[in-house]
Order: structure tokens, then C-alpha cells, then sequence
């Protein structure tokens, strides 16, 4: 069952076609890593899904409802959440607050001026919960943006998956990691991701043949492939476009 | 939570024993003033601080809130309705609501310049039609109005300003406690998400817009509380209270206080207030030294005098405040020689009298020993001060460091506060 | 009729090129370091200042050069030793600065110079109607006004265009980090920008002081003015400028010199009200009357429809 399903969808910056004319369906469950070179479009394609971009042409429908000309915050109270290639969290704010403010509408407080929030106890031991399993609960009280780097790219994660979203984009979620630190922010993706609907968009090729179950390659706005990674790594097609040739053996 | 009762305990203690302790007319017309002023610089706090929407029209809803206020002080006057004088804070607070609901729905689509431009022109749209629609606005004249015809309330007729007091310390007391809650509330958390990062707080299902919509109804609310406020004190509005000069002076006393921090534009408001009615009679100049100190907060003291406080919470959480008490007085000394003897410079070349009189002493403004020696004097003391700021530099980083021998946590298990720790439960 | 068309239109020209002056430097400041200058129009009156204390004693043809020279010295210093200052802290910090030394300036200017209006009067030699139509004269002067505005934008344009710092500076305003790699000194360029742009408001403060008075408060007349054209305009851009000057300057030449207002438009519908109506004041409304606040309402309806401004590329 196709959780998020792209038809034919193009996107034009003037007259430069970045994405031109793609088809994808993701099931539900599955995670799904997107491949590509530099400047293939990988990033223009999340901000079509997650509604920062509108779409030139085409479709895009999640859960069967078409999402391609909605706002973010729409997208996102249909539980589709995103992290960002570029740690997006709000500095000013405690770790803590980042993490309860990412709890609230899923929650149903919506605008209300009206509810205490240090009252709200479910509200606030789910925030701490969330907190534990993304391992920043020491660093509860800090402001967010003061963390260390790896910190930082986690509480992005625990931000977008803290209102328990069925969907998650993650943009190159290890980007600027160690080794250890990537292999901890990979333990914890596969933790907190689990039973849901993952699309991951990673240079690191390790990293995505061990955690996708199928890849799409994305080159010059277009899939050339997608498919299990193992037939993927054969694609004739994917090695020419990675090594400029097709590989010998 | 004990602590912050206590707060707001003590906070309501010192508003009734304040005209006890001050009790001149001069005092108790300044503390009005005060009262009036605080509700209206943290209702633009809401925008700016909490919101990050830099307005320069917020004296709109001050100035339509007081207008409408006015009006109903007539309207009682004249028994076309009754009203308790009590009660018309509350209408200057619904007009301003209701404007800011109107203007808000075009305006809050985007922050930053947009915004700031917007609120400028609003701001001068409105101010300008005052002058045009003289009924409701009387003109250059204003409309002014009658307090003491409303029904007494357990006798009290409101004729003093001691009475005054009392209401105006009831309805701040009131807006500061709703305004400090609204901060704690979702809609008052995600304004400072919103502030911060609009975009990903539209990732986690907010529509910025409206985020920003609902903050700016509930300044437009306060500062139309504040503007009846100042109706009901002065009995009298007119375009000033509307105008850009209102917008700026507002925006003035939340930046001097503090936008980052709650009891900031408190701060700003009690400052200001004091500047504009001490100040005043001392020197003509008054407003020259205080667009200095605007400028001179902006640029060194950004997050103002809120702030600068708040900088001493890291040393004093590690109990080295006594490291800065030298430092403090051997910089003081040189800066106030330096600020007394600019500030008699200008003083002199200010006056037209043949002999300038000052801090006691007399000085021949014509003659050029008196020249001679304030100027070296800020001179000397202007190099004096830049010595010693070493100094205290070098105090502040020992005062901000833990001594390496004691426990990295403080007592009740919180991790440590980190140096350069921006207030963020706000 | 045609009379008042022409002379509506030749003042709406010089209050429009004037203000083009105005927003012309505020726009350059804007599109190259993205600080939208508050204290812009306070440049104007140090200019007009400078210039009265120059014109005592040297005469207005010397003052006419040096006052936006000393004007720019001062911009440039503002910009080195504040605005660099606090550019660090971000955008609304560097409003609020800019909006502190708008305060500051106009201070600073009744300290030195006092309170009351400046006796400031154009050179004897052009007090001369340059022609007469219709039996009103046109003054010499207003053409001169005419002259030198055009002359700078026809300079701007050159300087911009076709020389290698205009390229530059062009560059700088999309590119600066670019810029800065290909070995220009961008600091540098952004102050001398910043220093040239209050020139020109120094420039235009010169020339208009005789003819809009030179009064403390004169910044803050034409300052807010000059925001709504530059925002009309578009933010960045050089001809929305021009263009919605000239336009600013005739609507409110054409309304101030008209002769409608409400009660001519009920008439045509054949409507009236009793003169002491609720609504009195809007139903007796007259061109003239709302000729100040023109603009503002332009500038509202410009930001709700379209908000990058009418030729507008950039959005802060």
C-alpha cells in the first residue's frame, strides 16, 4: 500500500527544470533511501513532499490525499515530518521546549491562550519520554542552540518525530558526523523510526545499502532506478551515472 | 512555584505600600504614569520580544483605546449610558482589540521589514485621519473628558490621583499577571517558536501567520487597556497618543529594558518614565542624553538593562559576584567623571547665562579656562576609563568560570548554567 | 483648468525628482547591505544644516559641494563605527539602531543649531521667475531643482552601469561573500555605498532646504515619505524608485492643488447628509485634505497586494 505516491511531478525555477517528471510510490513501512549526485534535486524533492515548494506539474498524494499544493503546516498535521540538511531547531529555546512545542497540535492544544503548560502533566512526560529516547534528557534545560553539533542534528530528529508522525523525511541525517557519532545517529533512526514510513536522502553509501529496503536514484531531476539496493548496485544505468561507466565486475 | 508566588506576592505588597512610602502628589502622579506605561511597553514586548515583530505603529491601539475610553467618560457625563469609571480600562481594551483584529488580519502575513513597514504606515494613516475626523478625534485640541461622574465606588468618586493609583495598580497588576501567563501558554510558546525559526515551526503544524495573528490581537487588547488607563488619569487624548512619536517612544522603553526577557520592558517603562518626568527638570537636554543612551544601549547593551542584569546570574549562581565589586568601582570612577564632565560641557554650551552653574560650582561659560578644563577632564577621564577596562574584562571571565576544584553540578542537580546562557524560558 | 494641470504637474515633477534623490540612496543602501536606513532623511537635514552654516559664509555655491561631502564623511563614519557594530545582531537590531539615530540626529541638530527655522534662502542669482504662464511665475529655482535631480540619476545610471565600481558594487549587492573572494575590499565598499547614499540625501537636503524650509522636523516629514516610495517601489530596485517617486510627487501635487472632494462625488450620485451627521467628517472630506496621507494608504494597499513592492525583486 503506497503511503506517499508522486506522479509525474515536474518543478521549474524560472526556466530551469530542477525536477523533470517523477514517478514514485513509497509503501508504507518501508525505508526508502534516495541516491544521486550533487545537484540532482534530492533536497528540491523533499521541499515539493513537505510542501515548502508548490509543484510546476504533476501530483502528489500521502494516505491518498493530494498534498501537492498545501501549505507546510497542513502537510504536517497529516503526519508527514521532515528533518533538514541544515540543522533547523529553534536556538532560543531549551532543548526541552523544542521537543514539547514539536508535541503540541498532535496533541490538540492548537492556538489556545488558555492552558497552562506547565500544568499539562501528558504533555510534559511525553516531551521528557521523547527527550530519553533521543538521549538529550541531560541536556534538558540547555538552549538548543548551544548543543554540540551531533546533539544538535538529534534534536532535529526527535523534533520531527516527536508528534508521532506515520512519515519521515530525513535530509542527509549524519551530514558533518564522525564515524562513531554517525553509527549513533543511525542506532537511533532505526530506533525511533520503527513502524514507520521512512525516505532518507544519504551520500553515505554504507549507510544506505544497510538501512534501505528499496532506492530510488535521483540524476538531473530524474529516477533512473529504484529498486532493491542490491539490484540497484548492479544497474548498469546507476554505475554510469556514479563512475561514469559501467563497472567491470 | 512557591518562589513564584512569592514573587508575585511581594510584587502586589509593594504596589500597596508604594504611596504609603512616597506620598507627594509629584509621586503618585508619576507612579500613575508609570503604571500606565508598563502595561503598554510589555503589550509591545508581545510583538517585538516574544513575537519578533517590530512594529512601529503600536501607538494605534494606545492612542484608539484611550480615544474610545474618552468618549465613554462623556457619554457618562452626559448620562447617555453608566458605566463604573473602573470599567473603562476595559473598554479602551476591547477597541484595541477589535482594531488589531481588523488590522492584524492584512498585516500579519509576514514579519520582518513587510511587517515593520506595514505597522509604520498603518501608523501614519491613522494618525494623519485623526486630524481629519475631528469628531471623534477633536483635532488638534483632542477630546477630553470627566472622570468623577461615573457611580462612586464604596464612596470614592476618583477625584484624586491617589485613587487613580489604586485602579491603575489593580488593572497592571491584572495585564502584567495575564500577560506573564500568556507566555507559559501554547500560543504564547509558539510566538517565540515563530520568532525564532518561522519555518520550522510551520514543519510542526503551525501556520506561522496565524501564530503571529493571535499575539497581535492580544498586544492590541493591553496596549488599548493602557490607553484607557491614560484616560481615565489624564482625562484628556489627543493625536500625540497615536502617533509615531508614541510608537517610537514605546518601542524605546522595551528595547532600553529588554526585549529578551519578561520583566524587561518593566525596567524600561519605570526608567523612562523617570528620565521624561525627573530628567526633565534638570535639563533641557534631556532628550539629547537619551537618544545617546538609546543609541549606546543598541550598540553595547543589546539586550538592555534586563539584560545586563540577567549577566550577573551565571556569577552569582557560582558565588564570585564579589569578583566584580572592585573592578566595578575602579571603572565607575573614571566613567562618571568622564559622563559628569561631558555632560557639563554641553550643559554650558547650552546655556546663554554668562555663568554656568554646576554640581555646586560656578563656571564663567565665556571664558576659556572653564573650557580648558571640562574638556581635559573628559579627556583624562575618558583614557583613564579605557585603562581600566582590562581589567574588568579580566574580572568578568573569572567571575564566569567554575574554580576547577569543585563539583561541576550545583546542589539540587541541574546541569551547571552555561556562560553565555540566553534566557530561554521566557 | 490647464493651468493648474501644468503647474500641479511641473511641482509634482520637483517634489517627485527630489524625493527620487531621497529614496535613490536609500535604495542602493538597501539592496547592498539589506538595512532599510531610518536615519536616511536625518542625512537630508544635516545636509540642509551644513549648508545654511556653509551659505553664511561662503556663499551657496561652495555650500552646495562641500555639505554633502561633510554629509558622507559623516555616513561613512555612522556606518563604520555603528552599523558594522551592529549588524551582527541582525536585521530588527539594525532598524531599531538606524531608528535611534534618526532620534539622535534630529537631537544633535536642535542642540547646535537650535529649535526655531533656519533663515536658509536660495542664491540671489537664481530668484528669478524662469517663465510665466497663465500669469503665475515659475521660479527659476524650482527648475534648477529640476536640473541638478536629473543630472544625478543620469549620473547614478552612468556610474552604475558602465564604470568598473559601479560593476562592482552591482555585484556586491547579490554577491558579496563572491565579491570579498575575488579580492575587492567589500567592508570598504559597503561603507563608501553607505557614505555616498547619504551624500545624495545631503545633496538633496542642499537644494531643498529654501524651498520646504529647514526646521528640525524636517527629517521626519520627508522621512516616512521616502520609506513608502522606496517600498512602493520595491525594495532594491532603482527604477521602482523613480518611478514611484514621480508617481508620490504628482498624486500629491494633483490632490493638493484640486478642488473635489466627497461632497462633489455625492453630488454626482445625489446624495447628501445633514451637516451635523455622525459621519460629517468623511462626507465633507476634501482632495487636498487627505493629500498627506495618500501616500500611506498606497503604501498599505501596495503591502497587502503585492508586497515585493511594484518593480521589487527582493524581499528583506
Amino acid at each position: 500500500m503506497s503511503i506517499l505516491s508522486l506522479q509525474n511531478v515536474t518543478k521549474k525555477f524560472g526556466q530551469t527544470e530542477i525536477i523533470r517528471g517523477v514517478s514514485l510510490d513509497i509503501r508504507q513501512g518501508e525505508k526508502h533511501a534516495i541516491i544521486g549526485p550533487n545537484g540532482a534535486g534530492k533536497s528540491t524533492l523533499f521541499h515539493l513532499i513537505s510542501g515548502r515548494y508548490s509543484v510546476s506539474s504533476g501530483t502528489i498524494h500521502f494516505k491518498g490525499a493530494p498534498i501537492h499544493n498545501k501549505a507546510p503546516y497542513e502537510i504536517a498535521r497529516l503526519g508527514l515530518a521532515r528533518s533538514f540538511q541544515v540543522t533547523n531547531i529553534f536556538p532560543l529555546m531549551s532543548v526541552f521546549e523544542n521537543i514539547r512545542c514539536a508535541l503540541l497540535w498532535s496533541m490538540g492544544y492548537k492556538y489556545s491562550f488558555w492552558s497552562m503548560l506547565g500544568k499539562q502533566t501528558e504533555l510534559n512526560d511525553k516531551a521528557d519520554h521523547t527527550l530519553t529516547e533521543i538521549g538529550l534528557y541531560d541536556r534538558r534545560n540547555f538552549p538548543a542552540g548551544e548543543l554540540a553539533y551531533a546533539e544538535q542534528r538529534a534534536l532535529e530528529l526527535g523534533v520531527a518525530i516527536a508528534s508521532g508522525a506515520e512519515m519521515i523525511l530525513l535530509d542527509e541525517p549524519v551530514a558533518g558526523m564522525s564515524l562513531s557519532e554517525a553509527r549513533n545517529a543511525v542506532a537511533l533512526i532505526n530506533k525511533i523510526t520503527e513502524g514507520k514510513t521512512l525516505i532518507m536522502v544519504e551520500h553515505d553509501m554504507n549507510i544506505v545499502f544497510d538501512m534501505a529496503d528499496r532506492i530510488s536514484v535521483l540524476v538531473y531531476g530524474e529516477i533512473i532506478a529504484c529498486d532493491s539496493p542490491a539490484n540497484v548496485r548492479s544497474n548498469a544505468k546507476v554505475q554510469e551515472a556514479y563512475l561514469g561507466e559501467v563497472a567491470s565486475a | 512555584m512557591i518562589k513564584q508566588l512569592t514573587i508575585w506576592l511581594l510584587f502586589a505588597a509593594t504596589l500597596l505600600i508604594l504611596p504609603e512610602i512616597f506620598d507627594s502628589l509629584l509621586a503618585i502622579s508619576i507612579f500613575n504614569q508609570m503604571a500606565i506605561m508598563i502595561v503598554f511597553a510589555l503589550s509591545y514586548n508581545m510583538l517585538l520580544g516574544q513575537g519578533g515583530m517590530l512594529s512601529f505603529g503600536h501607538a494605534v491601539y494606545f492612542g484608539l483605546g484611550g480615544f474610545l475610553a474618552v468618549h465613554v467618560l462623556r457619554m457618562v457625563e452626559y448620562e447617555s449610558i453608566m458605566m463604573s469609571t473602573t470599567l473603562v480600562p476595559l473598554v479602551g481594551g476591547v477597541f484595541g482589540l477589535l482594531a488589531a483584529i481588523f488590522i492584524g488580519s492584512f498585516s500579519t502575513r509576514k514579519a520582518g521589514t513587510v511587517f515593520a513597514m506595514i505597522s509604520l504606515g498603518i501608523g501614519e494613516l491613522v494618525a494623519a485621519s485623526s486630524l481629519i475626523l475631528v469628531s471623534f478625534f477633536g483635532g488638534e485640541a483632542g477630546i477630553s473628558g470627566d472622570r468623577t461622574f461615573g457611580p462612586p465606588l464604596f464612596g470614592i468618586e476618583f477625584t484624586q490621583d491617589l485613587h487613580i493609583y489604586y485602579l491603575g495598580a489593580v488593572w497592571m497588576f491584572v495585564s502584567v499577571l495575564l500577560m506573564y501567563l500568556f507566555t507559559k501558554t501554547p500560543a504564547g510558546r509558539m510566538a517565540n517558536a515563530v520568532r525564532d525559526n518561522p519555518e520550522r515551526a510551520e514543519f510542526i503544524g503551525y501556520s506561522a501567520r496565524k501564530v503571529r495573528f493571535i499575539s497581535f490581537c492580544a498586544a492590541g487588547l493591553f496596549a488599548g487597556i493602557a490607553g484607557g488607563l491614560f484616560a481615565v488619569n489624564y482625562e484628556i487624548v489627543t493625536e500625540e497618543n497615536l502617533n509615531a512619536v508614541t510608537s517610537g517612544r514605546v518601542l524605546l522603553m522595551a528595547y532600553i529594558g529588554g526585549l529578551g526577557f519578561f520583566i524587561g520592558p518593566i525596567i524600561g517603562a519605570i526608567v523612562l518614565t523617570l528620565v521624561n518626568s525627573v530628567l526633565s527638570n534638570y535639563t533641557e537636554l534631556w532628550m539629547l542624553y537619551l537618544g545617546i543612551m538609546f543609541v549606546l544601549t543598541v550598540m553595547f547593551l543589546p539586550r538592555g538593562l534586563a539584560g545586563f542584569l540577567m549577566m550577573h546570574r551565571l556569577p552569582w549562581h557560582l558565588g564570585k559576584t564579589r569578583l566584580l565589586i572592585r573592578p566595578y568601582v575602579l571603572t565607575a570612577l573614571p566613567a562618571s567623571i568622564f559622563l559628569l564632565s561631558l555632560i557639563g560641557m554641553l550643559e554650558m554650551a547650552h546655556s546663554s547665562a554668562a555663568e554656568f552653574v554646576y554640581l555646586g560650582m560656578t563656571f564663567n561659560s565665556s571664558g576659556i579656562g572653564s573650557w580648558i578644563i571640562l574638556s581635559t577632564l573628559t579627556a583624562a577621564s575618558f583614557f583613564a576609563l579605557r585603562l581600566t577596562l582590562p581589567q574588568l574584562r579580566a574580572a568578568w571571565t573569572a567571575a564566569n568560570t567554575q574554580s576547577a576544584l569543585k563539583p561541576s553540578t550545583a546542589a539540587n542537580g541541574n546541569p551547571p548554567l552555561n556562560p553565555s546562557l540566553k534566557e530561554s524560558s521566557n | 483648468m490647464i493651468e493648474v494641470l501644468t503647474f500641479a504637474t511641473l511641482n509634482g515633477l520637483v517634489t517627485g525628482l527630489l524625493l527620487f534623490m531621497l529614496a535613490s540612496g536609500l535604495t542602493l543602501i538597501f539592496s547592498m547591505m539589506g538595512v532599510l536606513n531610518f536615519a536616511h532623511a536625518s542625512f537630508y537635514m544635516l545636509g540642509a544644516y551644513f549648508a545654511f552654516s556653509i551659505s553664511q559664509y561662503l556663499g551657496f555655491w561652495p555650500a552646495l559641494i562641500i555639505a554633502p561631502l561633510l554629509v558622507g564623511v559623516v555616513g561613512a563614519v555612522v556606518e563604520r563605527y555603528g552599523l558594522r557594530h551592529v549588524h551582527k545582531s541582525g536585521h530588527v537590531a539594525e532598524l531599531i539602531f538606524t531608528f535611534g539615530l534618526a532620534f539622535l540626529i534630529e537631537e544633535v541638530v536642535q542642540f547646535f543649531w537650535g529649535r526655531s527655522t533656519k533663515n536658509y534662502r536660495q542664491p540671489e542669482i537664481l530668484d528669478f521667475p524662469l517663465f510665466t504662464l497663465f500669469g503665475q511665475n515659475f521660479p527659476a529655482y524650482k527648475a534648477f531643482m529640476i536640473f541638478i535631480s536629473i543630472s544625478i540619476f543620469i549620473g547614478l545610471y552612468f556610474v552604475l552601469t558602465r564604470t568598473r565600481i559601479g560593476i562592482i558594487i552591482q555585484a556586491a549587492i547579490t554577491h558579496p561573500h563572491t565579491v570579498g573572494n575575488l579580492g575587492h575590499n567589500v567592508p570598504f565598499i559597503f561603507m563608501a555605498v553607505f557614505g555616498v547614499g547619504s551624500a545624495l540625501a545631503g545633496l538633496a537636503g542642499v537644494i531643498a532646504g529654501p524651498v520646504l524650509t529647514t526646521f528640525p522636523g524636517m527629517a521626519l516629514v520627508l522621512g516616512s515619505i521616502v520609506f513608502v516610495i522606496v517600498v512602493i517601489g520595491g525594495l532594491g530596485s532603482l527604477i521602482g524608485a523613480l518611478v514611484a517617486s514621480l508617481m508620490i510627487g504628482l498624486l500629491q501635487s494633483y490632490a493638493i492643488a484640486s478642488d473635489t472632494g466627497m461632497q462633489d462625488l455625492l453630488n454626482l450620485l445625489g446624495i447628501s447628509f445633514e451637516s451635523d451627521h455622525i459621519l460629517n467628517d468623511i462626507w465633507t472630506i476634501t482632495l487636498p485634505q487627505i493629500a498627506p496621507i495618500l501616500p500611506f494608504l498606497l503604501l498599505v494597499l501596495v503591502l497587502i497586494f503585492k508586497p515585493t513592492g511594484l518593480f521589487g525583486k527582493r524581499e528583506s
